[in-house]
């Protein structure tokens, strides 16, 4: 270490002592005793399994034969299998109706929230509510509420429509249960964006007569442009691998494939009845990529553009 | 300055952990055992049947009196689930000593060494099962399982009051006959359509008949494989699969029966809507005991849940005739021997018996009818003394049948199918376009 | 000019109000019903509108759930293991972070950027290499697979954690020293008591996650020995398609014990997600 780090503990100057050499033998000793675990941990459980799932991308394992080396013949099989081009077209296709949907409905609940009504602390709780919850019991919740026969939707509204049966349906019927669960989580975020937001940059507008419609975009807008990003990004890496309720309401990817999304076909491939774990290991990889690449995107962003401390 | 996390609340919680890891404790495991031949083992049989678990039950108490040393518990997992659990567990070391298997299914635990010969230890009980089961599970000369269930052939259960109040009596099912397309000579039709019954009352043979809003159903028409289309398959003269294990089910013959039962729900709809039916194997039957089937067509694997569950007088009737005549698929259903037991000698034990003794308690509990032929008479006096005539079922069995299909990876081509069947049952993709669409997807991974 | 504010904002409060409470409904309303329908009977779900309250309330569906469907054995494995992950990765956490925010030792930024970057991996991306790892050591379908992913910390805690251990002053910790308190006992004493607002919203972010975690336990086990919450509700769902009472009694007890956590803990669950990400 050449440079001092900042926020240690101890200044550099300490290091030029005689017996600091030991000292800082010992800080180290504690320090690698300390990260133990979770060196361990992060070893086995995150990095391992990233070089396991490359390496089964290579092999033919259908659990009950011996594994057989095939080279990159999966990789060939999934970049030309139409089943797995539906189900990033399917991913992408749920991303984008889920984001767009969630993040306006998020900032207008936030608005209305920041308005310093009586009670918005009862409604912030019970926006947030679905959000607790398992995904897979909401899963499950949302799939008798789209029954046919007896369940509450088509009750409510006197038809008997088969909601998660329809191709055209069923990925928008999924798609609400996940914006349904997580617009008061993403309203909280644009609410801490309000909230920081100085007073007096939003008085000073005001008196000189800005209209509240003004205030909104020209103001309140462009400095919420961090934690829309931020909302933005991390909502897009989480419905990439969305799942539970996804499974729940759909199992099997829904009809003719129309909920298939990548984590569900994912599964399917290996453990869902096809039992292909090299390509579904491939499909894995592909995925990762994917996800890596928006992160690396976001970084990009974050770094240029905006200086938004979440800490 | 407050210490909520004192060191000593850290040991605490430390203590907790390792009380809580050391006990390991699951309510529902039971204490495992030692193998050495003199300790107590306990040997699992994992099945899906639950008629079949509590006939199981009763005779492993009685095995457990003869054996002080081996206990025998059962898993039930749902058939839904049955045959992608059995894989990851038996690829994990997870599986039971024993598990229930298909012909479908049984391929790749052979060829994977998953699953032990039934061999010499078995030569005294072999003349005392099935030879069709037998033929059925031999591959490269050595069996792989003791023959169990027998499915004999499909039959038609029929509702008895909802018979009647369409005036329709019990002979009129006795030789029902369908032909593709509904065409000439076609009876059942006709008589599906007087049975259904929309909200208002009114029937489908009726002017202003709302098929959108049922209240009887006359037929469970649905993707049900062993129950339905192969069947219709086979009466039409068509193969599911050919003797070559290549699927051939979008031939002309095939396409015919497909067609013939998807009119029936989505056309006519005299069946509920495939999408009651495609993910759910047991709907048909839940609605049939609900008294909203009339005509219920099914194995003998159903007839204890519907003699438990049906509140209304019923009977059994031959299975409808095609072009081809009545056809049936047959299926015989063994129990399989895990290779990488634990207690190998206790699970054998329990094999021999089932193979012989045993087989007579799933009989004797009218549960379904044993491979064992020895004990196949309890199955008959069980249901005898009931009432009931179960007969029809073996007939069936005897004229013309259909081998269950079968493959190195049938799950994988069983997956590759499905969803072109949801869609076809669903009326949504035409019958020819999606067959040849199915087949080449099921020929492709059956052999990957 | 307050009078003429308050008559300009009447309006538009009565409408923010109005849009407030639908939402607020929209978001109840399957909560509501759902464990409505738990306490209907069977018959009086099919004989009687949806919105009917249950009459007579009955608890006979979450009774058969426990007797007949043994839904105890999943509620006690779920939380032993949201009780042991819980003790394991905060404690591992904890000194992880502590490590990379007030040590000095070689290779911190190196460790440093791998842990960050392991947050990039998905957990749908390791289920397979993980399932494959525990079936080879015969770990499958035991306790110490489902806490041992998570038991020795978690990227995220140590992320947020070092981030707060940061905050507190190195004045702190450098006099404890010189008043002869060893590494541990500063960690111990000092740095876990300052930080006591961090780690109570990550106590509630791994009960959370880990009380609803399905897709692990889903692939490691099987059967009923360590079948958890969510596990055995989906499985439930599955063989009883049509027994919508019996579901609902099922999901209500999926969720339950979160709503209870989060109706004693809310203004600090809302208070931390935005500052967290709550993951």
């Amino acid at each position: 270490m050449t440079t001092p780090v900042p926020g240690t503990v101890r200044p550099r100057t300490v290091a030029d002592r005689p017996g600091a050499r030991r000292r800082r033998r010992v800080e180290a000793a504690w320090a690698y005793g300390l990260l133990g675990p979770s060196l361990i941990g992060i070893s086995l459980f995150l990095v391992l399994p990233i070089l396991v799932v490359l390496w089964l991308s290579l092999n033919h394992w259908d659990l009950l034969s011996p594994m057989r080396f095939i080279g990159l013949a999966n990789w060939i099989d999934i970049l030309t299998d139409p089943t797995f081009g539906n189900s990033l077209a399917v991913t992408v296709v749920f991303v984008l109706m889920v984001i767009p949907v969630q993040t306006v409905l998020g900032l207008v609940i936030a608005l209305l929230l920041s308005r310093g009504l009586r009670g918005s602390w009862f409604f912030r709780i019970v926006y947030v509510v679905p959000w607790v919850c398992a995904p897979l019991a909401l899963g499950v919740v949302w799939k008798w509420i789209y029954a046919p026969f007896g369940g509450a939707l088509n009750a409510l509204l006197g038809t008997s429509t088969e909601w998660l049966t329809t191709p055209a349906l069923a990925l928008p019927a999924v798609a609400a249960v996940s914006i349904w669960s997580q617009v008061g989580y993403v309203a909280l975020f644009f609410l801490a964006g309000l909230a920081a937001i100085p007073s007096q940059v939003l008085e000073a507008a005001a008196i000189d007569g800005a209209s509240p419609w003004q205030i909104f975009w020209s103001i309140k807008l462009p400095l919420l442009l961090p934690t829309t990003f931020f909302v933005l990004v991390t909502g897009v890496i989480s419905s990439f691998q969305a799942f539970d309720h996804i499974w729940a309401l759909t199992p099997g990817g829904g009809p003719d494939h129309a909920t298939d999304v990548i984590a569900s076909r994912i599964y399917l491939e290996a453990f869902g009845g096809a039992f292909h774990l090299g390509r579904a290991s491939a499909m894995a990889v592909v995925l990762f990529v994917l996800l890596v690449v928006v992160t690396v995107i976001q970084q990009r962003w974050f770094a240029k553009r905006v200086t938004y401390d979440l800490s | 300055m407050s210490h909520p996390l004192s060191r000593r609340t850290a040991l605490l919680g430390a203590a907790a952990t390792a009380a809580l890891t050391a006990a390991g404790c699951s309510p529902a495991q039971q204490s495992s055992s030692a193998s050495s031949s003199s300790a107590p083992v306990t040997v699992t049989v994992r099945l899906w049947d639950d008629q079949v678990q509590k006939a199981y039950d009763a005779g492993f108490a009685e095995f457990s009196k003869a054996n002080p040393n081996i206990t025998v518990k059962t898993t039930l997992v749902p058939w839904a689930d049955y045959f992608t659990k059995l894989r990851t567990d038996a690829a994990a070391g997870n599986a039971d000593d024993i598990f229930l298997i298909n012909g479908s299914y049984i391929q790749p635990y052979v060829t994977g060494n998953l699953i032990s010969e039934i061999g010499s230890d078995f030569a005294d009980l072999r003349g005392g099962w099935s030879q069709a089961a037998i033929d059925q599970y031999t591959f490269s000369g050595k069996l792989y399982g003791v023959p169990q269930l027998t499915d004999g052939g499909i039959a038609l259960y029929y509702n008895k009051d909802l018979l009647a109040a369409a005036g329709v009596t019990p002979a009129d099912l006795a030789s029902l006959t369908w032909a593709p397309g509904a065409g000439a000579g076609d009876t059942l039709l006709p008589l599906l359509k007087k049975l259904t019954k929309d909200a208002n009352g009114k029937r489908a043979d009726e002017a202003g008949f709302d098929g959108s809003k049922p209240a009887v159903w006359g037929y469970n028409a649905s993707q049900d494989l062993q129950a339905i289309y192969y069947n219709f398959i086979g009466s039409n003269g068509g193969q599911f699969q050919d003797s070559t294990g290549k699927f051939v089910f979008a031939s002309d013959q095939s396409a015919a029966a497909f067609q013939y039962i998807v009119d029936l729900i989505n056309t006519h709809k005299v069946a509920p809507a495939a999408s009651n039916t495609n993910a759910n194997g047991d709907f048909a039957r839940d609605q049939f005991l609900q008294g909203k089937i009339a005509i219920f067509q099914s194995g003998v694997y159903n007839l204890k849940n519907v003699a438990d569950g049906a509140k209304f007088a019923w009977g059994i009737a031959p299975l409808p005739a095609g072009p081809a005549g009545p056809v049936s698929v047959v299926n015989t259903i063994v129990i399989a021997g895990n290779a990488k037991s634990k207690n190998p000698d206790a699970a054998k034990k329990v094999l021999r018996w089932l193979g012989s003794d045993g087989a007579a308690y799933i009989g004797k509990a009218g549960a379904a009818l044993p491979a064992v032929t020895a004990q196949q008479q309890s199955f008959t006096d069980f249901w005898k003394a009931k009432n009931v005539d179960p007969t029809q079922f073996a007939k069936q069995g005897e004229l013309k049948t259909l081998p269950a299909p079968s493959g190195a990876n049938y799950g994988a081509a069983f997956s590759a199918w499905k969803p072109i069947f949801d869609e076809i049952f669903l009326g949504r993709t035409p019958v020819a376009d999606g067959l040849a669409k199915a087949q080449e997807a099921a020929n492709k991974a059956i052999n990957s | 000019m307050t009078s003429r504010r308050a008559g300009r904002r009447r309006a538009p409060d009565f409408l923010a109000y109005g849009i407030l409470l639908v939402g607020a409904v929209l978001t109840l309303a399957p909560f509501v019903l759902s464990v409505m329908t738990a306490l209907k009977t069977p018959l009086q779900l099919a004989s009687e509108p949806v919105l009917a309250p249950p009459d007579p309330v009955t608890l006979s569906n979450m009774q058969r759930l426990f007797t007949e469907y043994g839904f105890v054995s999943p509620v006690v494995v779920t939380a032993e293991v949201v009780v042991v992950v819980l003790v394991g990765q905060l404690a591992f956490s904890v000194m992880a972070a502590f490590a990379f925010a007030k040590l000095h030792f070689p290779g911190r930024e190196a460790l440093f950027w791998l842990y960050l970057a392991t947050l990039m991996v998905p957990q749908v991306v390791t289920v397979i290499p993980l399932y494959t790892m525990f079936s080879a050591v015969g770990l499958r379908n035991t306790f110490w697979s489902l806490v041992l992913p998570f038991v020795l910390g978690s990227p995220y805690a140590i992320f947020l954690l070092r981030e707060y251990f940061r905050g507190i002053p190195d004045d702190i910790i450098a006099a404890a020293r010189i008043d002869g308190a060893g590494t541990w006992r500063i960690l111990v004493q000092i740095v876990v008591p300052l930080s006591r607002p961090i780690l109570a919203t990550l106590t509630i972010i791994t009960v959370v996650s880990h009380w609803n975690s399905f897709l692990w336990p889903l692939i490691i086990t099987t059967g009923r020995d360590w079948q958890v919450v969510t596990v055995a509700t989906a499985a439930l769902q599955t063989q009883y398609n049509a027994n919508w009472t019996l579901v609902m009694a099922a999901t209500t007890l999926a969720i339950a014990p979160l709503l209870v956590i989060f109706a004693l803990f809310s203004r600090r669950i809302v208070g931390s997600i935005a500052l967290t990400g709550f993951k």
